[in-house]
């Protein structure tokens, strides 16, 4: 048996920054023929079996429904049985089945957001994160078909890991407790709720943390680019102080979103060092775009930039070395 | 987007007096003292107090058969609202419409509505107004999930998309069309998919969080009165009682309304106040008190008042003010 793990996130790419912002709208009927490509990409390659999250929009039966209605459907699609909150919880719940039962890569559609949720609960099994939500960085635009073949290659693969990478990821402590992860950016934002949890006003922003930088990044890992580069290999992370007064520097924050922001100071930080800070007035930790903590004036908050994220697959090298194993040759 | 404290004090009444009243129209229905249908809005408070928020009197909003939480969230008077499902001559329809009929062109409340999907039209109607004469004012069209499966719903999202009128659309989805499951009447699971069709923006939001709901709207209402056009905003949300009064709701799983009820607009809005020092557990106990105070006057408003006439029934059928325009 050869299997992946497919999570659709039925949520990912609806949010506020459709009205902020100049954001892409993937409609979960197309999020259901990414999944269909690659599924059919994952079976012809030799992938048997399929585990899919279960969500809202009955992800999982349709494309086996659908597929099989086509007499197209050769791999066995399971939906993990497993109570379903419709929230984040269930993708993370969902990636836990799915490392439990084994599965050789998990295949996440979705956004930065998406891919967090499943770094939350894996440690072995080699995620492949395809975009369709907002401002993403982690994880790719990329044809649901090259990533089926791609998933399919690392499940079959003895030495998965040579084509991947392990990321780096930013943990957050309260009191001494990881509390939370993000893959990309914490942001301390001077907003007062959660509300509809994207963020994307500048102008509340006091102090980022990244783990990559680069100038044809977007969202707020993308502060720093315009001063240096950073890169998911490097054990390097930034830490950024926005106030007036600083270097201005032009941002893209959100889609089609271009402002200006003032950076205070901007420090190059190591890997497994803590950096404490101690909230000024009450406001919010956003992980990966998303405001998820509330925070009170006097909380403190630690963080800690480590390397022990998700494996990350390399497409392109994954399939590079599929092709040299033969993997494409009848 | 920023809110004051005071802003989410006045949210939390205006979501407790609607919790209150519903509870009330519930009581008064079960011992028999109202006629006619009441469908009540239990669970869905933070839509209205959330989006309501940012209206003035002389905004629309256009309704539906669920309508007192529109209504009171618009800042109608809740001695007439209750006096009209008492069928009493003091009530908004002088006793004669009933719970899904209440309208109060005062406070720009273009009415409840018994028809489902019958507010699309009247919303585009009211924005095609505003867009003629040039105001800022905006409209309101609050709508459930089944009624976008009408006629209307597409012909009001075309003619506004393409006339960038000043509409917000809010999709109430409380996940059912009287007894029928969504996944049963829709092949889509995010209503706020089908903006796509008409070009407009469409999210969708957690409408049981009432600041959730205030920053997605308020931005919706920013875009329509700088003449951007129409939203649709969706907002997913239970209803915490059957379709109507009456309906035992059996078709809903219990672990399904246990899971909504653990998310309860009002209790979490109460948690965030006291969590983060905007209220003490005093002070909205207060607020409690005080809006049960008011539910209890209009109760006593309504009974007081006289049931309508015999004579009156054939009485407010025609507006003399169509009869004028047709004389000229």
């Amino acid at each position: 048996m050869v299997s992946i793990g497919i999570i659709a996130n039925p949520a990912s790419g609806k949010d506020i920054r459709r009205l902020v912002s100049y954001a892409t709208v993937i409609d979960n009927n197309e999020k259901l023929n990414i999944v269909k490509r690659i599924v059919l990409a994952a079976q012809a390659l030799g992938v048997t079996d399929i585990y899919f999250m279960p969500d809202t929009f009955c992800m999982g039966l349709r494309v086996e429904e659908d597929l099989a209605r086509e007499k197209a459907l050769l791999a066995h699609c399971h939906v993990l049985d497993i109570p379903m909150t419709a929230s984040q919880r269930d993708t993370v719940r969902a990636a836990e089945e799915m490392e439990a039962l084994g599965v050789g890569c998990i295949v996440a559609l979705g956004g930065d957001g998406t891919s967090r949720a499943v770094a939350k609960s894996i440690v072995q099994t080699p995620l492949l994160p395809v975009s369709t939500g907002t401002n993403n960085v982690y994880p790719r635009m990329l044809e649901g078909t090259v990533a089926g073949m791609a998933a399919a290659a690392v499940a079959l693969s003895d030495t998965p890991k040579l084509t991947c990478l392990r990321d780096k990821r930013i943990e957050l402590y309260r009191k001494g407790e990881l509390a939370d992860i993000a893959l990309i950016d914490v942001v301390i934002s001077t907003d007062m709720f959660i509300g509809a949890r994207a963020i994307w006003d500048a102008e509340s922003i006091r102090k980022v943390i990244v783990t990559r930088v680069h100038p044809a990044s977007i969202g707020f890992s993308a502060i720093a680019g315009g001063l240096c580069i950073i890169r998911p290999e490097e054990d390097l992370g930034c830490s950024v102080d926005l106030s007036e007064g600083g270097t201005s520097v032009l941002v893209p924050i959100a889609a089609g979103l271009i402002q200006e922001v003032s950076i205070k100071n901007a420090e190059v930080c190591h890997l497994d060092t803590d950096l404490t800070y101690r909230m000024e007035q009450n406001c919010v930790a956003a992980l990966d775009g998303e405001r998820e903590i509330t925070l009170k004036q006097g909380d403190e908050l630690t963080v800690r930039i480590t390397r022990k994220g998700p494996w990350r697959v390399d497409v392109n090298k994954t399939l590079e070395q599929a092709q040299e194993r033969g993997l494409f040759r009848k | 987007m920023k809110v004051t404290n005071q802003q989410i004090q006045d949210m939390y009444t205006c979501m407790k007096k609607i919790r209150a009243f519903e509870t009330k129209a519930m009581d008064v229905f079960a011992e028999g003292s109202i006629p006619g249908f009441v469908h009540l809005y239990i669970g869905e408070e933070a839509v209205a107090a959330g989006v309501c928020q940012h209206l003035n009197d002389n905004d629309y909003i256009t309704s539906t058969h669920r309508g007192h939480g529109h209504i009171i969230a618009k800042g109608g008077d809740l001695k007439y609202m209750m006096a009209e499902l008492f069928g009493k001559s003091d009530g908004y329809c002088k006793g004669k419409g009933g719970s899904m009929h209440i309208a109060d062109a005062s406070k720009g409340i273009l009415g409840a509505n018994g028809i489902v999907g019958a507010g699309h039209n009247i919303a585009t109607g009211a924005g095609l107004s505003i867009s003629y004469r040039k105001t800022d004012q905006v409209c309101v069209c609050f709508f459930g999930d089944a009624s976008t499966n009408q006629g209307t719903f597409h012909e009001s999202l075309n003619l506004a998309s393409i006339w960038k009128l000043p509409i917000v659309f809010v999709c109430e989805n409380n996940g059912y069309g009287i007894s029928m499951s969504q996944k049963h009447h829709m092949a889509i699971k995010d209503v706020a998919d089908r903006a796509v069709a008409y070009g407009i923006p469409g999210i969708s939001v957690d409408g049981n969080d009432v600041l959730a709901v205030y920053e997605a709207a308020g931005e919706a209402i920013k875009r329509a009165r700088s003449g951007l056009g129409p939203t649709l905003l969706e907002c997913k949300t239970y209803r915490h009682r059957g379709h109507f009064e009456g309906d035992p709701g059996t078709y809903k799983p219990k672990e399904e309304q246990e899971s909504w009820l653990e998310k309860d607009p009002l209790f979490r809005l109460a948690a965030y106040m006291t969590d983060t020092n905007i209220a003490t557990r005093d002070e909205i106990l207060k607020i409690d008190a005080a809006v049960d105070k008011e539910i209890t006057k209009a109760v006593e408003f309504a009974m007081e008042s006289p049931v309508p006439a015999l004579e009156k029934v054939v009485e407010d059928i025609y507006s003399d003010i169509i009869e004028e325009v047709r004389v000229r």
